[in-house]
């Protein structure tokens, strides 16, 4: 934040904003039909974008973000700074990444200065990323970036990943150049063949290269307009993305550790449930101290870990609990996108939330399985953090279809 | 579409201003293709004039395109015949001469193995090479004309190998019988050249002038000669060949001279009597009566023209060995010429057909040694055929270097009506049209003709996909100008160069600078490394600079285009009426923002421009600013056009000059886009501008898909024909 203080400009220095120019009034000169009508329509554009319907999705994902600290990430036009802005956005998004995967890995990596840096490997620990991130808000941005040396780093640790799991690159680009040792088509060449995909958000303006990388590696390449619209961007990426051509299905092998919950219990299990043990996600830290009881023992070796999900650090077996698995399971049956009607007087409220419709509500959606009317804020409430129709799931009929 | 079918039923002239990308060329053809197939009588061929060989390309692809339309729709062969034409460089097969770079070359040597007297040779000894691709074409290619398709210029060559005809001369040959034909624009205004190729085009054909927007220029080239020392000296040497081969063919064989002489007595060449019967094209060089007059006596011998010629060139020898700068009218220099080496008009007129006929008769095979004399008589023929709209001006040295004598004779042409005026004349309707045709009234004036129809259009845009800003002042409210006094000033400079690297660092990929001048570009540069500028600059962006010299230029070109392409950005610094401005494109990425910095008038001190100003204003009423200011603002449309190549290409232009805001400046510019120049954006501070266009940047790059543009500038057959859309179509058509 030193750095911060020193080219701090005065806000009658900084750019001119206008955001009054977004508003455009109705023809009674009024805005705020205008405005609900805008919102609406953003928020079904979002909700539409992601139901793709019943394809398969990358439950298991390998995933690096890249985020670009080259001297035009000080610029002021996302407060405070770009970097601090798209920071603070990256922990909501490392947050809402493993809640929604949780059984996905995550890194960190910058590039600045022509050259490209890791912050944190490919893990599943979030904490430590988000560590990381608190770590990164003093880190001085300066030089020029580099797409291809934090591709090629990126490919490299993505490289060894399992066939089974899909290979992500999300870069998030504030800079209008790159500075490349050699030639990028040969980096999107072997990007290609390895199965990665790269999507990069960018933070200016539209770069052909940035394109072209998203175009051939078959990412999705934005540019933002203002701060909400890239916390958006960023959050789209949170939803696994379909499969790319040609993942293998295989068998994963899974650990599912019991959770000890009182030493004093007693009953049950081997000593090494009992005994107090170092937790080995904290390990390395110089403070980290003994923990107590509470934690999960691997079952093939027996390490103990404070949180799950976790790759086990001894074995390598992937240690998650049964809810994880579950709440990654929806993600293989999304439901299918409601249908927008019209809004008639015979539909007079909404079935999930009992809301009677006025006026302003112009659109309803019905679901296609169960017929019910739901408003347009149950429908996204739905996709978002329901993933199940509550018409379908109160109808005993329907339900009983699902879960076979 | 609705102002083209209007002006071929009027069979009149028209002046088509269209934005580059929507479509004009496709536009044009289908019309006039369909013109053609519906009334077969009255529009016969379509003659299209481009401007450089890739831009010939690209019509016959498009034409390629219509043509598999048509196919597809009607199911079955259409029985039409497109063609391209180019030079010999272009064309040729033969295995030797195709390796030659140089066009007059590739010329020459086709000439020294396809002409008559060659040919003859060879039947009668079998060691003179000939080209057996001529061979081929001339013993069976005649015969069978090229069944019909759409043949461009690669396509023609392929023939070419195939049957062992020449392609050259197989495309001179079917341009008679062609219904589409595509070449530059020199083969029907330059009279040296209309005379061979185009003279046998029938007269209710439609000629098309794309990107015409320097038509006028052309139309003086053609008609101007330059003469300098080093041309003479060359003319001097070819002369003293022409002596030596006539002394010998004397003592071998003075039958052929003879026989010559003869000939020109009679006076009428051969192909005069083609002339007489056909409504060819009037060649201005030669107008029609001359050739009814015989050969003056005094040139008819071989020995005593050469002698003429050699006194030709040895006046111009003295008046060019000048003092001071001569301006004078042609009457005036022939009245000197008579005076002082005692040659008439008549024999002058007579000089260019005398030479060729001479050349023809000693059997001389290689012509390239001869050009220069070729030039010459060219300008004796001129000026003593014109009194009217040509000045002659001798300069001692040129302006920048006023130590080294270096004098030129020029013979410039002021009128661009004169070369231009035999097209007007002969075709029923000619079509101008550009991207940048405004101000469209100064066209009619300077080219003299009337048309029909003059019509600007604008794009219909899903989204304001052009950003036009005139920049006036910079940071520190100094305002920005390249006005003369102001030029040299380093507030100004500065405010330049702080403009361009706060564009470089909010712009993404290629930006495209003009300058006025190469000596502009220089001074600015050179004061930009001073303050630093350009290092600031090239933390952003790599950058580039045009020069005179064309294989730096097209190097540091490559080069641009690599460093936008692998995301790297690049700056080209140019200047405007160089070659970066009139022939590359900067589609999508490689130029999303275009700079000009400056008016680009012309350079006023030059005498040529004086001269023609002058006449400008006495003949056609045209005020010397107002060409001058039109001048300029067609060439700054044509810079800023550069970026804008296509309904999906986004570009940002800034017009970095205080005076672009005045009105008369303003309303010169293109309707498309003064369209989207709003007034809150005409007088803008540096910053303001920068902050303008990172916010339509990020606008520009939200996804842009073709279901936006459906219903607005892309229309499926349904709302075509609903009425709607008719209606608008009706009100749109009737507002223009």
């Amino acid at each position: 934040m030193a750095d911060e203080d020193e080219v701090k400009e005065y806000r009658w220095e900084s750019g001119y904003e206008k955001t009054w120019e977004a508003l455009k009034e109705d023809d009674d000169g009024l805005l705020e039909s205008n405005v609900a009508e805008l919102m609406a329509r953003a928020k079904r554009k979002r909700a539409a974008l992601k139901a793709t319907g019943a394809i398969q999705l990358g439950m298991m994902r390998h995933l690096f973000v890249v985020v670009d600290a080259s001297e035009c990430m000080f610029l002021q036009d996302l407060k405070p700074t770009r970097f601090l802005c798209v920071l603070k956005l990256l922990e909501l998004f490392v947050h809402e990444f493993f809640d929604l995967n949780p059984i996905s890995q995550l890194g960190i990596m910058t590039t600045k200065m022509k050259r490209s840096e890791q912050i944190t490997v490919l893990a599943g620990n979030q904490k430590k990323h988000l560590e990381a991130l608190q770590k990164l808000k003093d880190l001085s941005c300066e030089g020029e970036p580099s797409l291809q040396n934090s591709l090629e780093r990126a490919m490299n640790g993505l490289k060894n990943m399992p066939a089974h799991s899909s290979r992500e690159v999300v870069v998030l680009f504030g800079s209008l150049t790159t500075c490349d040792p050699g030639d990028i088509q040969k980096t999107i060449k072997s990007l290609r063949e390895n199965n990665i995909r790269v999507s990069i958000i960018g933070l200016a303006a539209e770069v052909r290269i940035c394109r072209e990388i998203a175009k051939k590696t078959g990412g999705s390449y934005n540019v933002l307009i203002d701060d909400h619209h890239l916390k958006e961007l960023i959050l789209n990426q949170v939803q696994p993305p379909a499969v790319a051509g040609s993942m293998e299905a295989s068998l994963v092998k899974m650990g599912f550790p019991g959770g000890t919950s009182s030493a004093n219990d007693g009953t049950s299990g081997s000593s090494a449930d009992h005994a107090p043990a170092y937790c080995l996600c904290h390990i390395e830290n110089e403070t980290s101290s003994l923990m107590g009881n509470n934690g999960y023992n691997c079952p093939q070796c027996g390490s103990r870990y404070c949180e799950l999900p976790v790759e086990c650090k001894q074995c390598g077996l992937t240690l998650v609990s049964a809810p994880h698995l579950a709440r990654s399971y929806h993600h293989l049956f999304p439901i299918k996108p409601f249908i927008e009607r019209v809004q008639t007087s015979e539909t007079t409220h909404c079935f999930a939330c009992a809301k009677l419709f006025i006026e302003a509500d112009t659109n309803v959606y019905e679901c296609e399985t169960c017929n019910q009317i739901m408003c347009l804020d149950c429908d996204l409430f739905i996709r978002e953090t329901l993933h199940t129709c509550p018409g379908c799931a109160s109808d005993p009929f329907t339900a009983q279809m699902k879960t076979n | 579409m609705l102002e083209l079918k209007r002006a071929l039923d009027a069979k009149g002239h028209c002046l088509l201003e269209m934005p580059s990308g929507t479509g004009k060329t496709t536009t044009l053809l289908s019309l006039i293709v369909a013109y053609m197939k519906a009334h077969p009588h009255d529009l016969t061929k379509l003659v299209y004039c481009s401007r450089t060989v890739p831009e010939i390309e690209k019509v016959m692809e498009e034409l390629r395109k219509l043509m598999n339309y048509y196919e597809k729709e009607m199911g079955m062969e259409q029985n039409i015949l497109g063609l391209a034409l180019s030079s010999r460089k272009n064309l040729c097969i033969h295995p030797s001469v195709s390796k030659e770079r140089e066009g007059k070359v590739v010329d020459g040597r086709c000439y020294g193995l396809t002409a008559s007297f060659v040919r003859a040779r060879h039947a009668a000894d079998d060691a003179v090479p000939i080209c057996q691709f001529y061979e081929g074409f001339d013993a069976h290619g005649k015969e069978f004309p090229l069944s019909p398709g759409v043949y461009n210029l690669d396509d023609l060559k392929e023939y070419g190998q195939m049957k062992g005809w020449c392609p050259y001369f197989l495309a001179r040959y079917t341009i008679t019988h062609a219904n589409i034909v595509v070449y530059s624009y020199h083969y029907l205004l330059d009279p040296k050249i209309a005379e061979v190729v185009s003279k046998e085009i029938s007269k209710t054909s439609v000629v098309v002038f794309d990107e015409a927007h320097n038509i006028d220029n052309v139309c003086i080239d053609s008609m101007s000669v330059k003469i300098t020392k080093r041309l003479l000296d060359k003319c001097s040497n070819s002369i003293q060949i022409l002596e030596t081969t006539i002394s010998n063919m004397k003592e071998n064989d003075s039958k052929r001279l003879e026989k010559e002489y003869k000939r020109l007595v009679e006076g009428l060449r051969d192909a005069s009597i083609a002339r007489e019967t056909d409504m060819a094209l009037v060649n201005p060089v030669l107008p029609s009566e001359i050739l009814e007059e015989a050969v003056p006596g005094t040139i008819r011998t071989a020995e005593h023209f050469v002698a003429f010629v050699k006194r030709v060139v040895e006046y111009i020898k003295t008046r060019l060995r000048v003092q001071h700068v001569v301006q004078e009218s042609p009457a005036g220099f022939l009245r000197d010429i008579h005076t002082k080496v005692c040659i008439d008009r008549k024999p002058l007129r007579f000089t260019a057909e005398r030479l060729a006929s001479l050349i023809r008769t000693l059997e001389i095979s290689d012509l390239t040694d001869f050009s220069p004399l070729v030039t010459v008589s060219h300008f004796a023929t001129l000026v003593s055929t014109y009194t009217k709209g040509f000045t002659i001006i001798i300069e001692p040295f040129e302006d920048r270097a006023p130590t080294v004598p270096n004098p030129i004779l020029y013979f410039s042409c002021l009128d661009s009506s004169i070369a231009i005026k035999p097209v007007f004349n002969r075709f029923e309707t000619v079509v101008i049209t550009s991207g940048t045709l405004s101000p469209l009234d100064m066209y009619p004036k300077i080219l003299d003709f009337h048309p029909v129809i003059m019509t600007s259009f604008t794009m219909t845009l899903a989204r304001p996909c052009i950003l036009p800003m005139i920049v006036s002042k910079g940071n520190d409210q100094v305002a920005m100008s390249s006005r003369y006094e102001t030029r040299e000033d380093t507030a100004v400079i500065r405010n330049y160069g702080n403009l361009l690297v706060e564009i470089a660092a909010a712009v993404p990929d290629g930006i495209v600078c003009f300058f006025t001048s190469y000596l502009y570009l220089e001074t600015i540069v050179s004061s930009w490394y001073d303050q630093g500028i350009i290092d600031q600059l090239q933390r952003h962006k790599l950058l580039f600079i045009e020069t005179q010299d064309a294989a730096e230029t097209s190097l540091a070109l490559i080069n641009y285009i690599k460093a936008c392409d692998n995301g790297r950005g690049a700056v080209l610094l140019s200047v405007a009426r160089g070659k970066v401005s009139e022939g590359v494109d900067f589609d999508h990425h490689l130029g999303r923002a275009v700079l000009m910095f400056g008016i680009p008038y012309v350079y006023t001190q030059s005498r040529i421009l004086r001269a023609r100003l002058e006449y400008l204003r006495d003949q056609f009423q045209i005020k010397e600013n107002d060409f001058l200011t039109f001048d300029a603002m067609r060439h700054a449309a044509q810079c800023l056009g550069r970026c804008m190549r296509g309904k999906t290409d986004y570009g940002i232009m800034v017009l970095a000059d205080k005076r672009f805001s005045r009105a008369d400046k303003r309303s010169k510019l293109p309707k498309w886009i003064q369209e989207h120049l709003k007034d809150t954006n005409c007088n803008l501070s540096t910053e303001e501008c920068v902050q303008i266009s990172k916010r339509w940047l990020r606008q520009m790059a939200q996804p842009f898909s073709r279901e936006d543009q459906l219903g607005i500038s892309l229309l499926t057959i349904e709302q075509l024909q609903s009425e709607e859309m008719q209606k608008k179509i009706q009100q749109r058509a009737q507002a223009v």
